[in-house]
């Protein structure tokens, strides 16, 4: 118990820190661009917790949590296929490395044309950008797995469709997963840029008008906005994993240890 | 002198009826790219039923080659594998492997009663009857309290004890073993050693039990194998003549203990200075 609460401290004495700091440095503000503490609070509840919030926060969030869905099964999928094969890994890796580098933004303009401007182009977005993480972590995962773990796979019949259950995905899971927790915070950044474009809804064009019509209360709240849902996400994600790897942990911590 | 030995360069063969497992002319030879590189050239011997056979023979010597090609893991250059009578194309369901590096060959995600399990999930085993396999195997290894545990909260001994347990649950009938006690303490090793002895006997599997260690051999073995230097052939094929009982101190004691040892020890160095029985056989 006394433990949780001085870690509790720990993780948010930084943050009152600064919010003090930032409380006592805008006191008298009277700058209209900087931001003061007690009323972002309040214009953050009226901006966000109105209509907007089923107009513009909701889909912005549903565009991400399905490209990012999208963006893993996928990920791990074709990562599995070409990661068991190596004429597979040889024909594609180069490729991958040059599509990789293509920053996703530069493709909205043609991937408006291409599939249109809905929400099928900004989910499209997202996964391409927040593909590539995984799917090289999960290639690299599946081609390091031990081979005395795979000569005891085989030894006792387990193959195909059950060795990818039973030795290939818990092997390269650590390693999926750290591609996972690189990819949402891109899927993030792409959910707002991909309403930068052809839209009239969205976090990233609400934050986009508010700034062209001076509105900076409200602007800054759509900042905040979007730091707490990476927050979230991150906090989200990092439950997940200590539940799935929790005999990784257990394993390094002895590691360490010894 | 031990009282079967082979023609130079074989091992004993059993009529077809009483051997479980045979290997014929067994060659294989790895592509790198310098080359060929021949790493077992002609090995011959028969498994019967119940034995257990300890193979020894220098550093080096295609001991594990050979006991992958058994295991159906590598697939010979030439020659042939039978088990039961059946050509070993790849791994045979009625035979387990326990490998010298348990903590590779354990699943680090799967709790211990899990990985013992796993094989037989994997084979569709009914839930209750995986349940009775994996409680029989875990207590016939003493590890029936260490059940919940991951193998990497246990000593090197007791994981290799899961690895063991895992291949009595899978109930084969040969039970091939690669260097299994290398790596664990000398303690810890005899008791591993008084535990194989007596899973042999109670289930009645067939062992083959590869080990450099000749003390080893000797104390375990109803048989020892002896591979000379690579290319590998077999240099000496002998029975072990001691007492069916086996205990660290008396049967270690006994004169003809040391004697074998002393035999299989000077084998091992003139397998180690180059002496080959296939070359006496033809100069």
């Amino acid at each position: 118990m006394r433990r949780a609460l001085t870690a509790v401290g720990f993780a948010l004495g930084l943050p009152v820190c600064l919010v003090v700091v930032w409380w006592f440095a805008t006191r008298t503000s009277a700058n209209p661009f900087v931001p003061q503490p007690v009323p972002l609070v309040t214009t953050f509840l009226d901006t966000w917790f109105g209509d907007r919030f089923a107009s513009d926060v909701v889909p912005s969030i549903s565009r991400f949590a399905i490209g990012a869905v999208v963006a893993v099964v996928l990920g791990v999928v074709i990562g599995l296929l070409i990661g068991l094969s190596r004429t597979l890994r040889a024909f594609t890796e180069p490729t991958f490395e040059f599509f990789r580098a293509v920053p996703p933004p530069v493709l909205i303009p043609i991937l408006g044309l291409l599939i249109g401007v809905g929400d099928d182009m900004k989910v499209a977005v997202i996964v391409l950008g927040a593909i590539w993480p995984v799917l090289l972590n999960t290639i690299e995962g599946v081609r390091a797995v031990d081979d005395v773990q795979s000569d005891t796979s085989r030894s006792y019949g387990i193959r195909g469709m059950n060795r990818v259950r039973f030795q290939i995905l818990p092997a390269a899971a650590p390693q999926i997963l750290a591609g996972v927790r690189q990819s949402l915070p891109i899927a993030i950044i792409l959910m707002v840029i991909s309403e930068m474009f052809y839209t009239s809804a969205g976090l990233g064009f609400s934050i986009i008008q508010f700034q062209r019509q001076f509105a900076i209360p409200q602007m800054w709240s759509g900042i905040l906005l979007l730091g707490l849902i990476g927050f979230a996400v991150s906090m989200l994600f990092t439950l997940v994993e200590r539940r799935l790897l929790r005999w990784y942990h257990g394993l390094k911590d002895l590691e360490n240890a010894s | 002198m031990p009282p079967e030995t082979s023609t130079a360069g074989r091992g004993r063969t059993l009529p077809d009826d009483q051997a479980l497992l045979q290997v014929r002319g067994l060659q294989k030879i790895y592509d790198t790219d310098g080359g060929g590189i021949e790493a077992v050239r002609d090995l011959t011997f028969d498994l019967g039923r119940n034995e257990l056979v300890c193979l020894v023979g220098p550093s080096g010597s295609g001991k594990t080659t050979l006991l992958k090609c058994i295991a159906g893991l590598l697939e010979p250059t030439s020659g042939s594998v039978t088990l039961d009578g059946r050509q070993v194309t790849g791994p045979p369901k009625k035979m387990a492997v326990v490998f010298q590096e348990y903590g590779r060959s354990l699943f680090p995600w799967l709790r211990v009663d899990g990985n013992v399990e796993l094989p037989l999930r994997n084979a569709g085993v009914p839930k209750g009857e995986r349940r009775r396999l994996v409680g029989e195997a875990l207590e016939s290894v003493g590890l029936t309290h260490a059940a919940r545990q991951y193998p990497w909260q246990l000593s090197g001994g007791m994981q290799q004890r899961v690895a063991i347990a895992r291949a009595i649950a899978y109930q084969p009938e040969v039970l091939l073993m690669d260097e299994p006690f290398a790596a664990v303490d000398a303690q810890t090793r005899a008791d591993l050693e008084d535990l194989v002895r007596e899973v042999r006997e109670r289930l009645g599997v067939t062992v083959l039990f590869v080990t450099h260690d000749i003390d080893e051999s000797v104390y375990l073995g109803t048989r020892v194998v002896i591979l000379s230097s690579s290319p590998t052939v077999i240099q000496e094929d002998i029975e072990i003549d001691l007492p069916e009982a086996r205990d660290q101190l008396e049967t270690r004691a006994m004169p003809r203990f040391t004697e074998l040892r002393h035999h299989v020890y000077e084998q091992i160095q003139l397998a180690k200075q180059g002496f080959r029985p296939d070359e006496t056989r033809v100069g």
